[in-house]
């Protein structure tokens, strides 16, 4: 992750959304992106030149920007039109990203198109985030860090974030992803976690 | 067998897709989706073994062009229906009513600063009412204003006309039911046909309440009775002890009316009848 003077930025071309820059780099604000709160919050997951990214929920673009600056391609999968039109725009500029347009719970309509990754985030609004987050870890390589951004409001407002966060947890357990942290993403966003996963592969199965 | 994309591996051997178009690449897709066969991990090495592609930036390109063709070719699939442009004309009449309200009480106030003389109170001052007044106004910005007030009213009149219009072809049970509309507004909460089809009646009789909904179910105060299907006249003018049963009966009857909409697209008219019937008798009616 690039840092100037403790500020989150990128290497990209600038103007997507406004963003500002800082000596030419793009400034990738924490308030309005999860990933970069999480980065800023210790967040240690790198993503390089040759990282493969599959990103869930990719809305109009502006995060996925910022990780197909850093990474070696994003496939950036998007439900919803209006959203999917700012993404296509986004894709269009920047050569690393594939844009599908699918559903995330469907993973079948893009398994074809989408080669192992080492990176899976998900950011999607969906009741049964853990649930789509096991489906789409096919596409994960053993060993991978799936980066799950855990809307517990959007999950059930009935509940508190933490039994919502814990509920996360128990459904993923006895599934190819291992829960490594939880971290809060205050101040940056409100009743927001990240969860950090590892696909266990076949040789770390073992050791465990 | 494995298929991809750009070709099928089976034993270890690759068959490349003869051609790049897009558009063939497209179909073969579509199959391969259709045919759901369970999906064997790959890289992209696959491709390059294969011969359909020689580098990596080769395949990137081919495959980008590929995903973007197809999330244009959906979009406009969609955007273009008259349901989505539904949508979009029912979101404009209510951005309009927003708007012509805040610019008339806005315009009030002003007015009301002018004449000391002049109260709200004791008579009902909107619409064509309060335009008559500010339109006696001797300001000649505030009589412009009713004037531009008068032209966004009938603005209004013919898009709800043609909301109802349109309304009627696409929903027209839905629209049968509560009115062009209301049905749209039904449609814009949903964000599509297909969507508002899958709805269970309960979620139909609270779309529009979510203030009151979500309040119910952090805090335990009492449920809200109905959404956007308020604006019904059989649900606002029932007895106050029949709201909720009207407005309960109402919703269960709309979602029998989308999933008709949706599946069959015709209008059914015994089931309009007997729908009718079952919300008035809600209603304490006959």
């Amino acid at each position: 992750m690039i840092w100037v003077d403790g500020v989150l930025v990128s290497i990209g071309e600038g103007g997507v959304y406004g963003e500002r820059t800082l000596s030419g780099k793009r400034v990738w604000n924490p308030y309005r992106s999860k990933l970069a709160a999480y980065y800023h919050l210790g967040g240690d997951v790198e993503i390089d030149r040759l990282t493969r990214v599959l990103y869930l929920g990719a809305a109009h673009g502006t995060t996925v920007s910022h990780v197909a600056d850093y990474a070696e391609i994003v496939y950036a999968v998007e439900n919803a039109c209006i959203p999917m039109r700012d993404l296509l725009a986004v894709a269009a500029r920047r050569r690393n990203i594939i844009p599908l347009f699918a559903d995330a719970t469907r993973p079948r309509e893009y398994a074809p198109l989408v080669e192992t990754v080492h990176l899976l985030i998900e950011d999607v609004a969906h009741p049964d985030q853990a649930g789509i987050a096991i489906a789409n870890s096919v596409f994960l390589e053993a060993g991978g860090a799936a980066i799950l951004a855990i809307k517990a409001r959007s999950i059930d407002v009935s509940r508190s974030p933490r039994e919502v966060v814990d509920e996360v947890c128990r459904t993923l357990s006895g599934s190819p992803l291992v829960v490594g942290k939880v971290i809060w993403l205050e101040p940056y966003h409100r009743d927001h976690a990240i969860m950090v996963c590892r696909k266990i592969g076949p040789c770390t199965e073992e050791k465990e | 067998m494995a298929s991809y994309w750009f070709g099928d591996v089976e034993g270890g051997v690759c068959r490349p897709f003869p051609g790049r178009e897009p558009d063939a690449l497209s179909e073969r897709l579509d199959l391969l989706i259709e045919k759901d066969d369970p999906y064997v991990p790959f890289t992209w090495e696959f491709a390059r073994e294969c011969g359909f592609v020689h580098s990596r930036e080769e395949y990137v390109g081919v495959l980008r062009s590929l995903c973007t063709m197809r999330a244009e070719k959906e979009l406009g699939r969609i955007a273009g229906t008259p349901e989505m442009e539904l949508v979009y004309m029912v979101r404009m009449l209510d951005q309009i009513d927003e708007a012509a309200n805040l610019l008339t009480g806005r315009a009030l106030e002003w007015h009301a600063a002018k004449d000391p003389a002049f109260s709200r109170k004791f008579r009902e001052l909107r619409g064509q009412k309060a335009r008559e007044v500010l339109a006696g106004s001797k300001n000649p910005v505030l009589s412009s204003i009713a004037t531009e007030m008068a032209h966004l009213s009938e603005v209004r009149s013919a898009l709800s006309r043609e909301i109802t219009a349109l309304a009627a072809d696409v929903m027209p049970n839905t629209s049968g039911l509560v009115g062009g509309v209301v049905a749209a507004r039904l449609l814009s909460g949903a964000g599509g046909l297909s969507r508002l089809a899958r709805l269970p009646g309960a979620t139909i009789q609270v779309m529009g309440a979510r203030i009151a909904l979500f309040s119910h179910l952090r805090s335990g105060t009492p449920p809200p009775k109905h959404g956007i299907i308020y604006q019904h006249r059989r649900v606002h003018a029932a007895g106050k002890a029949r709201r909720g049963k009207v407005s309960r009966t109402l919703a269960a009857k709309l979602a029998i009316a989308a999933r008709i909409d949706y599946y069959r697209g015709r209008p059914d008219p015994g089931f309009l009848e007997s729908a009718g019937q079952a919300i008035d008798r809600a209603g304490g009616r006959r």
